[in-house]
């Protein structure tokens, strides 16, 4: 649990007015970011310094799901080795097909949970910072601080900068 | 030993009677479907005769040809069902396993010869018909496909018998239903493997041929040609 | 869309009220009025007829249906193609229009993959309707069983399986990924019951920059996924027929053809979805002639798509004269002609002449004659693929003829009542426009003045390559 500034900006450059001004405080990186309801391209208020990681996961996924599809189709023939249609019983062009299909799924599971863990998705609270009202056009500015005299600072940088409703919060950003 | 059972059948001899036809039905507990049923090209009969006219009247001819399931080689309609209900089995027959099917149907409908026959209802035997039928097969539920087998069941008998008395099977010691009854004898089965059988013999004819070879199918129904002269 | 004079510089967004624009975007959420209470109704009615007419069938016997030896696929397996082809509307639209960044995508968005999903689903259910033994249909599943047998992989029906699964699952994360600020916003905008469900359904989604960028990925990569899955699924479905002795069924080119026809027919779907949800929802500022105009132009180049495939496949089987293939497609000149007429003029005559004239695209009472009888025109295409092939297949002394009776009408009637009442329903609880890419739209909009006019201009933003370190 941390403190977190939070101040409502009724526009992007005065959002980014309050980040340039924040940025005197020498918070560490990716203390700063902003809850809008529209994604802001990096570096109009704040830049992402974090890379996005789970496309590697996808990848692997898509390898699991490929091991998995060859698997369950070799499993099946040699488990069950029927003679059909005078075809081989292990039959190739049917192998590829499924291990295709598995592997996509194994793609598209791994960007849904990757996806969904780096997203940040279903976290057991602490309790995370938001503000419903940037449904109403506003840009909320989040910056967790360290002690008071930081706090402090951060509250008269976004006052300054036009910030609404500027106040602490304990939560997650 | 190994099997590779065949039949020949020969269409000189071929009359049309159909009682090849009847004789599987009673032995194979095949149902009659009536009237209606049959009026909707929904027969359940596993050997069917084809009749084809050739010519014009008063020359026209019927061309006659029993078609039970081919058995083949290659079967098509084994590769299609996904849940194995057909089968190649190892004495080279197309085995049928009636409580494995789904009724996809998808056996039916790639099968060039359309022998393949579906249980559209669950047909009753009305008392006392239900005495006729044969002990040595199920009756098929509804949704279940079915089809020649060579009256494996017989087949199997057979091989019971021989391996009970310490011996291989002897040539024409199987017969099927329709081959047992056919009146001109126009149907022969038999063990190819076996090289002193009559229809290894047989099959040394010159009229030799088989229903759309051109498919690869490799069916082991072989037919002797219709020979065509003075008086036929 | 307001009289305001244009700002040079100020974004669009800045300028409209947000709460009026969520209030007319959420109007089939937040308004209910008699007539979706009777929709629903009816809908749930003719569902729970074609329930019980399966039911009644499943208990009786496929012999209720028209099928017979040897036409034994007929309307259930054309309506499980038909189904599967729909799915393919959002696959197209959502995905390829967002990978392209094409600018007007927003407000088709998701009431097309809300279709794809619902389509699928119903398509998903025909394998099972059509069986003869319904009730075993888990045989085809791969489980250690005391029968010691697993399912044929060689079988084109189990690459169906594992491809219309793999699809559904595809589609439903799509359409839901996609929907998670949208619900969080309705989250933050609902009280009561309403609340707890968004909230339950938004899974947390806050709109942190991290967030977005996170999001912005995650959708891009299942946009990815989901085109090959689509094409791979389509053609499977084709292969059911391509891979068979059938004649007229052992083409090549079922497989492109089929994809195509699945993304005609679906672009049409997207077309009378997005009129009927334009008319119910007031929804005539957001969907805008502009997009039935682009809609339509896709549609135009899929009828010559369509019809380029269907001349190409007729061409060589007329060239060659293949005995077997030839009493095929001369059949279609006998009994079978009311029903290729119906394909030719719905899926050609009639919308490649009304398609070619903007008029036509831009007004969209008018846009709906090409898109109604391109969805019939492809109903009848999968029947005369599916019929006259098994009707008049090699062997003549078993040629049939093939007619469904009230069982198959009832069940599919009802299978379609299934598709309309789950997207009702879901227009009902979950968020019919992409609203968080609407309002991205318009963020990204502003006004350039050049020269001595002004246009509007669209913002593209490309930072996914740092995105990706």
């Amino acid at each position: 649990m941390s403190t977190v500034i939070v101040g409502l900006f009724n526009n992007v450059s005065a959002a980014a007015k309050a980040a340039r001004d924040l940025q005197a405080l020498s918070l560490p990186a990716g203390s700063v970011t902003t809850i809008s309801a529209v994604p802001l391209p990096d570096g109009s208020v704040v830049t992402d310094p974090a890379p996005v990681r789970f496309p590697k996961i996808v990848i692997a996924g898509w390898f699991v799901g490929a091991a998995a599809g060859l698997g369950l189709t070799l499993a099946t023939y040699m488990l069950y080795p029927l003679v059909t249609g005078g075809k081989t019983i292990v039959s190739v062009p049917p192998t590829l097909i499924i291990t295709y299909e598995v592997a996509m799924l194994g793609a598209l599971l791994a960007t849904l949970f990757g996806g969904g863990r780096e997203l940040g998705l279903l976290r057991f609270p602490p309790k995370t910072i938001h503000d419903p009202r940037i449904h109403d056009g506003k840009i909320a500015l989040c910056a967790r601080v360290e002690g008071d005299d930081q706090a402090g600072r951060a509250i008269d940088a976004m006052k300054d900068a036009g910030g609404i409703d500027v106040r602490p919060e304990e939560g997650e950003l | 030993m190994k099997h590779t059972w065949a039949m020949a059948i020969d269409l000189d001899r071929c009359t049309g009677c159909g009682a090849c036809v009847v004789a599987c039905g009673a032995e194979n507990n095949i149902p009659v479907v009536g009237e209606a049923e049959a009026g909707k090209n929904r027969l359940m009969h596993w050997i069917r005769v084809n009749r084809y006219w050739e010519g014009e009247f008063p020359e026209a001819q019927a061309i006659y040809l029993p078609i039970p399931c081919m058995q083949c080689e290659r079967a098509p309609c084994e590769l299609v069902c996904p849940v194995y209900a057909t089968y190649h089995n190892e004495d080279g027959l197309n085995a049928m396993v009636y409580n494995r099917c789904i009724g996809t149907r998808y056996c039916a409908n790639n099968c060039p010869y359309s022998v393949r026959a579906f249980n559209w209802y669950d047909y009753k035997w009305e008392k006392p018909l239900d005495e006729q039928l044969s002990p040595d097969l199920t009756v098929r539920s509804r949704g279940v496909m079915e089809k020649c087998t060579f009256c494996i069941q017989r087949i199997r008998r057979a091989k019971e018998t021989a391996a009970e008395e310490g011996r291989e099977i002897r040539d024409g010691e199987v017969v099927p239903a329709c081959v047992q009854t056919c009146p001109p004898g126009a149907m022969l089965f038999g063990d190819l493997a076996d090289p002193h059988s009559e229809i290894t013999r047989k099959l040394k004819d010159p009229r030799r041929f088989r229903l759309m070879e051109h498919l690869g199918t490799e069916p082991r129904v072989v037919y002797l040609k219709r020979q065509k002269g003075a008086g036929r | 869309m307001s009289a305001e004079a244009p700002r040079a510089g100020v974004d669009h967004l800045a300028r409209t009220d947000e709460a009026a624009l969520f209030e007319r975007l959420s109007r089939s959420n937040l308004v209910t009025t008699w007539r979706w209470y009777l929709g629903v109704a009816a809908a749930g009615a003719v569902l729970l007829w074609g329930l019980i007419v399966f039911l009644y069938m499943a208990m009786t016997g496929m012999g209720v249906t028209g099928y017979n030896r040897p036409v034994f696929w007929g309307l259930y397996e054309a309506s499980l193609v038909f189904w599967i082809g729909l799915s393919h509307s959002g696959t197209l639209i959502s995905a390829i229009l967002r990978l392209t960044h094409a600018d007007w995508r927003a407000p088709v968005l998701r009431g097309a993959e809300a279709m794809t999903a619902f389509t699928l689903m119903v398509g998903g259910l025909i394998p099972i309707v059509h069986l003869g033994r319904n009730w075993r249909v888990y045989y085809a599943l791969p489980y250690p069983s005391s029968r010691e047998l697993w399912p044929n992989m060689r079988s084109p029906l189990m690459w169906d399986a594992m491809a219309i699964t793999t699809y559904l699952l595809g589609s439903l994360t799509f359409l839901y990924v996609g929907m998670i600020p949208d619900l969080a916003l309705l989250r933050d905008k609902s009280a009561g019951w309403r609340r707890k469900f968004y909230s339950a359904l938004s899974l947390g989604f806050r709109g942190t920059h991290a967030q977005w960028r996170r999001y912005h990925v995650a959708s891009t990569l299942f946009a990815i996924l989901i085109i090959p899955i689509a094409v791979s699924v389509h053609s499977i479905v084709s292969w059911d027929f391509a891979m068979a002795k059938t004649p007229g069924w052992h083409s090549t080119i079922f497989a492109p053809y089929f994809v195509v026809g699945a993304i005609f027919s679906g672009i049409a779907g997207v077309v009378i979805v997005m009129a009927i949800l334009r008319k119910v929802f007031r929804l005539e500022s957001v969907l805008t002639p502009l997009h039935f105009d682009n809609l339509g132009k896709l549609l135009l180049t899929m009828t010559l798509l369509w019809g380029y495939f269907y001349f190409t496949e007729f061409l060589t089987v007329w060239y060659n004269r293949n005995p077997e293939e030839w009493e095929v497609f001369s059949s279609y000149a006998g009994p079978y002609l009311p029903l290729f007429l119906t394909m030719i003029v719905c899926n050609f005559v009639i919308p490649f002449p009304m398609l070619c004239l903007k008029r036509v695209r831009r007004s969209i009472s008018l846009i709906l004659v090409p898109a109604c009888s391109i969805v019939i025109g492809m109903y009848a295409e999968r029947l005369l693929i599916v019929v006259p092939s098994l009707a008049r297949r090699n062997d003549p002394f078993i040629w049939a003829s093939y007619f469904p009776t009230w069982v198959e009408f009832s069940v599919m009637a009802g299978a379609a009542a299934m598709f309309v009442l789950l997207y009702m329903l879901f227009a009902k609880f979950f968020p019919i426009m992409a609203i968080s890419d609407i309002k991205e739209r318009l963020f990204h909009a502003t006004d350039r003045t050049i020269g001595g006019t002004t246009v509007e201009s669209i913002a593209q933003v490309e930072g996914e390559e740092e995105a990706r370190a």
